[in-house]
């Protein structure tokens, strides 16, 4: 045992003067989704190395506090996280198990996503855990709304520019670039000949978008027209995670086939929701592939409805491989099924 | 024992030093939580709640069997009556304990948790404790009353158990409670590909497992009394698939009073080492469905107990004072659960203990005896991330020293926890 010891701090000793000198050469970026490493891969381009804990195919609220994570999070030089209690679960584990400092919250290397968006869904009254696994600050699933992601995009260029000032006019013009692809894929690119990306959206969010592009003589294109059909459709979710591409989109969720965030569904509940629903007149239930869709599909033929699967990350499925294709996705399964 | 002393010397001071080192920071007022806003600055507060019926086909119950185990007797019951009080499971309810636990950050620098046990009887601090947050080199000092991070199950809390009782190698070698005392620890994540962790500790030294009277005729010993070493190995394995595998070392004082003539009165004591050291590893697999069906957890460790101690006195037989006792004692649990349904799973485990159970007795004699086996099952039912329900059968084999006996265990458990319950580990 005192032998033990003592090699325990002849190695505690010498270690630390290997570190001292680990300087990265870009920045290395570790993100608790998918679909931040995208948004960070946008921005970040090859100088700055990317990882993300979810890969997109599971529940981002049961992610095992594994070993390799804790990993990750040891040689991050910044870390950002979706917030708004989506990670609760483990997010607090990898972070204190990876003992370094520089990602702690409210350091410089700790980014809050959801802290850069209005959030939805925040409860106006009390909360108690008998509503399920309900959260207090609001709606995590904020990154589905393009405008979000853009927003997010934007916090996520200013702290690599403060993180790594030599990059800062990089990130802007990877940033700009972004943004611009994106505006165009939610608007076409007709409509941004004539109109900034920035207008555009200060005109979507005034509720005059459309009066807007009759104004200036060009059609509207993009996600925005796509859904054109499907708007003021009143449909069912799975789980409460397509709030913010609903509103975006104009859809109306009726219901969520989950009776309380995080609780499956029985029999009777699946009952009095389909009554709802066809009283509603709801022809959609969408979902996010990792739950099991026999509820939604038997749902969907009691009351005439159709099912989509659409992932709601980036990773979850081939097709989504990046930000903007995991829109293009939703908004085509969301589209086609609805003629 | 001398380095143990070392050891709290130079944590404490690496841990000013770096301390002092840092400049204070303006921050973030968020900074306080790592939870949600509703609580912040506020400490996380929660509340476990288990409680389990439990039946068993022995005549004074299955806790009275385990605490006569030969080899592997508690030391706290040698005093004379030979039974075990308080222990558990009784037949019938059990309100194991309920676990009022508080936590926060104190400062930029350390994070606190208190950890309050209350049962019917009595409420007792379980954990009390604080680590730091921002030591540099993957360096962290904890310190205060907390659970040592040896082996696997140890530093678990019972709600976290995959079955409702201990494996039987962690109650009769380190009793009810695991080794848990007062102490402090320096551990350190290597700069490695690989997952490496690890960790000294030195504990005070009144625990079950590692007993110390200090009067005469024992001699007094300083404390801390206990050393612990241990080390956590995963390989950077990518996916769904997370493995950790460990090894550790405790070595401690040990003294024991005897009643060999069962009078009630002791009349021989002995002093000297307890050394505990074994392996561990667990394997998860985290399946792409909700509610943890399709995920495996497959565990197991396996550890080994020798005592070395000398006869200081004996008031019946002294030619044999100064003679050695040496014994050896361990056994282990291999578990799989599995998550069969969503929110479903089951679970089976297989211990022996006494594969090696030798004393070798101041007389010179040696005692040997078999080893002792026990298989459970289990299902549970977990309704949400914050209630489980379980039942547990068990069935043994105990080798007594007037034979074998056989027993089978029921165990129905329920487990509740209310508050901002915190994340377990891996």
């Amino acid at each position: 045992m005192n032998s033990v010891c003592a090699k325990v701090f002849s190695i505690l000793a010498v270690v630390p003067s290997f570190l001292v000198g680990t300087a990265a050469a870009s920045l290395r970026v570790v993100t608790t989704t998918s679909d931040l490493a995208a948004l960070a891969r946008e921005v970040g381009g090859d100088r700055v190395d990317v990882r993300s804990i979810c890969t997109g195919r599971e529940d981002p609220h049961m992610v095992q506090g594994k070993p390799s994570f804790i990993l990750a999070a040891r040689d991050a030089d910044l870390w950002i996280r979706v917030g708004l209690d989506l990670e609760l679960g483990w997010e607090p584990v990898v972070l204190e198990g990876a003992r370094n400092p520089r990602i702690l919250p409210g350091r410089a290397g700790h980014l809050d996503a959801g802290a850069l968006i209005q959030p939805l869904d925040v409860p106006t009254e009390p909360v108690s855990r008998d509503q399920g696994d309900v959260h207090p600050s609001g709606n995590p699933h904020y990154w589905i709304d393009p405008w979000n992601g853009r927003v997010v995009a934007g916090g996520i260029a200013e702290r690599f520019a403060q993180l790594d000032p030599t990059g800062a006019d990089q990130y802007a013009v990877r940033l700009a670039d972004f943004q611009r692809r994106l505006d165009e894929r939610m608007f076409g690119a007709s409509l941004l000949e004539r109109l900034s990306g920035d207008e555009a959206w200060a005109a979507l969010h005034a509720g005059e978008l459309d009066t807007r592009a009759a104004a200036v003589g060009v059609p509207l294109g993009g996600w925005y027209a796509a859904m054109r059909p499907v708007r003021g459709q009143r449909i069912l979710t799975y789980h409460r995670s397509w709030t913010y591409f609903a509103q975006r989109f104009g859809l109306e969720i009726v219901g969520e086939i989950e009776p309380k965030p995080g609780i499956p569904p029985s029999a009777a509940w699946l009952d009095s929701l389909g009554d709802r629903a066809r009283a509603a007149g709801v022809r959609l239930i969408l979902q996010e592939p990792f739950y099991s869709d026999r509820a939604a599909r038997r749902l969907a033929e009691r009351i005439g409805a159709a099912v989509v699967v659409a992932p709601i990350s980036v990773g979850a499925e081939p097709e989504a491989a990046d930000y903007l294709s995991l829109l293009d996705t939703i908004v085509a399964r969301l589209t086609s099924t609805t003629r | 024992m001398h380095p143990f002393r070392w050891l709290v010397f130079a944590a404490v001071a690496i841990t000013m030093l770096e301390v002092h080192a840092q400049p204070p920071e303006r921050r973030d007022p968020r900074w306080a939580t790592w939870s949600s806003r509703t609580s912040a600055f506020n400490p996380d507060i929660s509340a476990i709640l288990d409680v389990f019926y439990h039946h068993d086909d022995t005549d004074d119950g299955i806790a009275d069997r385990l605490g006569e185990l030969p080899g592997f007797r508690a030391h706290h019951d040698d005093h004379g009556d030979g039974h075990s009080h308080g222990q558990t499971p009784r037949q019938g309810f059990n309100l194991r304990h309920i676990e009022l636990v508080v936590s926060a950050a104190v400062d930029p620098y350390a994070k606190g948790m208190v950890n309050v046990a209350i049962t019917e009887d009595a409420a007792e601090l379980e954990e009390a404790w604080f680590e730091t947050l921002s030591l540099p080199f993957g360096l962290k000092l904890k310190g205060g009353k907390f659970y040592s991070d040896m082996g696997y199950i140890n530093p678990q809390h019972p709600h976290q158990w995959d079955f409702a009782d201990q494996p039987l190698v962690y109650r009769l070698l380190l009793g009810e409670h695991g080794l848990n005392d007062a102490g402090v620890q320096l551990s350190w994540l290597a700069p490695t590909s690989w997952y490496l962790l690890l960790g000294v500790e030195a504990f005070q030294g009144t625990l079950d497992a590692f007993s110390y009277h200090g009067e005469d005729p024992l001699p007094k010993h300083d404390a801390p009394r206990i050393g612990v070493g241990w080390l956590k190995l995963g390989p950077p394995l990518e996916g769904p698939h997370g493995v950790q595998l460990g090894v550790f070392g405790v070595l401690g004082r040990q003294q024991e009073e005897h009643d060999g003539d069962a009078d009630g009165e002791p009349d021989h004591w002995l002093d000297g080492d307890s050394a505990i050291w074994g392996v561990d590893a667990v394997y998860k697999y985290d399946a792409p469905h909700p509610y943890g069906a399709g995920d495996w957890v497959l565990q197991g460790e396996y550890a080994r107990r020798d005592r070395s101690l000398d006869l200081v006195a004996h008031d019946l037989r002294t030619d044999l004072v100064g003679r050695a006792l040496d014994t050896a004692q361990d056994g282990y649990y291999v578990q799989a659960v599995y998550g069969v349904l969503s929110r479903w799973r089951v679970g089976v485990r297989w211990e022996q203990v006494g594969l090696t159970n030798r004393d070798d007795l101041p007389t010179g004699d040696r005692e040997r005896r078999n080893a002792s086996w026990k298989a459970s099952g289990m299902v549970d039912f977990t309704p949400s991330e914050f209630s489980r329900f379980r039942v547990q059968i068990s069935r043994g084999r105990y080798e007594l020293d007037d034979g074998s006996e056989d027993a089978t265990e029921l165990y129905l458990q329920a487990i509740f926890s209310i508050g901002a319950h915190g994340a377990h580990k891996f």
